[in-house]
């Protein structure tokens, strides 16, 4: 695999404009050894730049997870440096950290929203970083606060659900209030844990769409983990292959074959690799109800 | 079919096992002799006899209609009593709370051993001791019987709180921290939220118990109608004694009658 580091045609005409177009998230030689002493990560090289919807894609155990969760150090590197927004995050201690967490939105594969809360309460969650500790403790918030959380839902189409318990929400819904909450703290980047591993096809191709809509709308630097191909060729600017904690793609979706993936799996494409197309899904979900 | 050779519903112990079994069998047999010869049977009986006793005791409050006019007060101390368990437990269940935080391993980490054997230590002392205790600091009354209260039901409380904690799934509590929220904001929104129903439905358990509880508290001076009560049986006035029983257990029955169907609707 050559080593060539991806441009995108954006890059290349900002690239003259000082300061237009900065590699956002960096990755300088970062290796991950958990204490079982599996390696999570290997040597990353990797540099992200604004306003890109990246998609990580691998087999399981691949080490998305612990490369998507190092950028926020939810799982921390133990070698190399990491710079997101300009600094090392490697170095950074816990009150400077939390700061930087501030500015990375997060989603996961469960939600991990508060299921016996209301869905404007687990929005507001988002903003507990900007919020002092009492404040939070009372539950006062700001209005401005409020404002920002019940625009978020409402671009995610579930506002009427406001004041309805979370529990109460299908699962495409409730992924939807971890959007919500994670475009609530402003962030300038997302991070996406396979988002739509825990829903059906359609809602999966739904979530994914608002996913990609709002994150454009923000100009949010979008990072996901998807393991379905097609998703990742559908919705990716860019693909990022991994392999037993090596990088061993990196590119443009143009560039991007089955061949490709072929690469990155290490073995042929089989049809469990593939979501399906939503309609051919929709077709699917109803003769499986019949 | 395929035919096994002789199927059991359980795996059959090897020799080790077996004497393990065995060996518990004739310890657990050893002590249970030990009790029974060491126990003595025979009764010293009183001038008094025992039916005669028990008449006086359950079947008197109830058809002597002479006593029905003293109802009224054993009432009005069974009434105290119930407030000293309210008021025991409300500062308990508050006071719990950040001491459960601090036992449970999944918040307090090493700290959690700390707050564990705090309330190891509080639980292994009984509450007539305390009570004992707090007459002698705050004088006889009621407020010694609610300080008791409160302090034993942290013990439990706590331990039963922390349990609770341990058993919530972390991923709520790093959402929050992902997001950039500190320590106790991630407490706060991701673990007290899952816990609330759990931790009123254990307070409203505990506050059964705690008036059971302090039905007796009264017999050392911490208020309520243990007073009365110990006061009868020294004078061996067993209408009184049985009046105030009969009081004792309406007022407990209905008070888990009705926090058993709260705690239903609460999980």
């Amino acid at each position: 695999m050559e080593e060539l580091p991806y441009t995108s045609p954006f890059y290349i005409v900002f690239n003259y404009i000082p300061g237009m177009v900065n590699a956002l998230i960096e990755f300088n030689d970062v290796s991950l050894m958990y204490p079982n002493g599996h390696e999570g990560l290997k040597n990353i090289n990797l540099k992200i730049n604004e306003g890109e919807f990246v998609v990580i894609v691998g087999m399981s155990g691949a080490g998305k997870s612990t490369l998507i969760r190092s950028i926020n150090r939810m799982v921390t590197p133990t070698s190399g440096a990491l710079i997101v927004d300009g600094e090392d995050i490697l170095q950074l201690k816990d009150n400077q950290l939390r700061k930087v967490r501030t500015n990375i939105g997060m989603i996961f594969q469960s939600y991990n929203i508060v299921k016996r809360m209301s869905v404007l309460r687990n929005v507001l969650a988002g903003r507990l970083g900007h919020t002092g500790t009492l404040r939070s403790l009372v539950g006062w918030f700001p209005q401005n606060d409020l404002q920002i959380a019940m625009n978020n839902l409402e671009r995610v189409g579930i506002e009427e659900k406001a004041y309805v318990r979370a529990s109460n929400l299908s699962g495409g819904q409730q992924q939807r209030i971890s959007i919500a909450r994670a475009l609530t703290q402003q962030p300038k980047v997302i991070l996406a844990d396979e988002p739509v591993a825990s829903l059906d096809p359609p809602t999966s191709h739904k979530v994914m769409k608002d996913l990609k809509r709002v994150s454009r709308e923000d100009g949010l630097t979008t990072i996901v983990n998807l393991h379905f191909i097609d998703m990742a060729m559908e919705y990716a600017d860019r693909i990022i292959g991994l392999r037993d904690g090596n990088l061993v793609f990196d590119g443009p979706i143009e560039e991007v074959t089955d061949q490709t993936f072929e690469e990155i799996y290490d073995r042929p494409i089989k049809d469990d690799d593939l979501l399906g197309s939503e309609e051919e899904t929709d077709e699917k979900n109803e003769s499986g109800q019949i | 079919m395929k035919q096994y050779d002789k199927i059991r519903t359980h795996k059959t112990f090897n020799r080790t096992k077996r004497m393990y079994v065995l060996a518990t069998v004739l310890i657990l047999s050893f002590i249970y002799i030990v009790a029974l010869v060491s126990t003595p049977f025979d009764i010293n009986s009183s001038s008094v006899s025992t039916l005669e006793t028990l008449r006086r005791l359950f079947i008197e409050p109830l058809i002597n209609t002479d006593n029905y006019e003293k109802y009224p007060e054993y009432i009005g101390y069974m009434l105290e009593t119930i407030a000293i368990a309210y008021a025991g437990i409300f500062v308990a269940t508050i006071l719990a709370v950040p001491v459960g935080f601090l036992a449970a391993r999944n918040v307090g980490g090493r700290l959690s051993y700390i707050g564990k054997a705090l309330l190891n230590a509080i639980r292994a002392i009984p509450e007539l001791i305390f009570a004992i205790i707090f007459v002698a600091a705050v004088g006889i009354g009621p407020y010694a019987g609610v300080l008791a209260i409160s302090i034993n039901s942290i013990g439990m409380l706590g331990k039963l709180y922390a349990e609770v904690i341990e058993s919530i799934d972390s991923e709520n509590v790093d959402a929050i921290k992902a997001s950039g929220g500190n320590r106790v904001q991630s407490m706060w929104y991701g673990i007290l939220p899952q816990v609330l129903p759990e931790f009123v439905s254990y307070s409203l358990y505990r506050f059964e118990i705690d008036v059971r509880a302090s039905t007796v508290l009264g017999i050392v001076g911490a208020g309520g109608i243990g007073a009365p009560l110990i006061l009868a049986t020294y004078q061996r006035n067993w209408e009184e004694v049985g009046m105030i029983l009969v009081v004792v257990v309406v007022f407990v029955s209905l008070i888990d009658v009705l926090s058993g169907a709260i705690r239903k609707r609460l999980i």
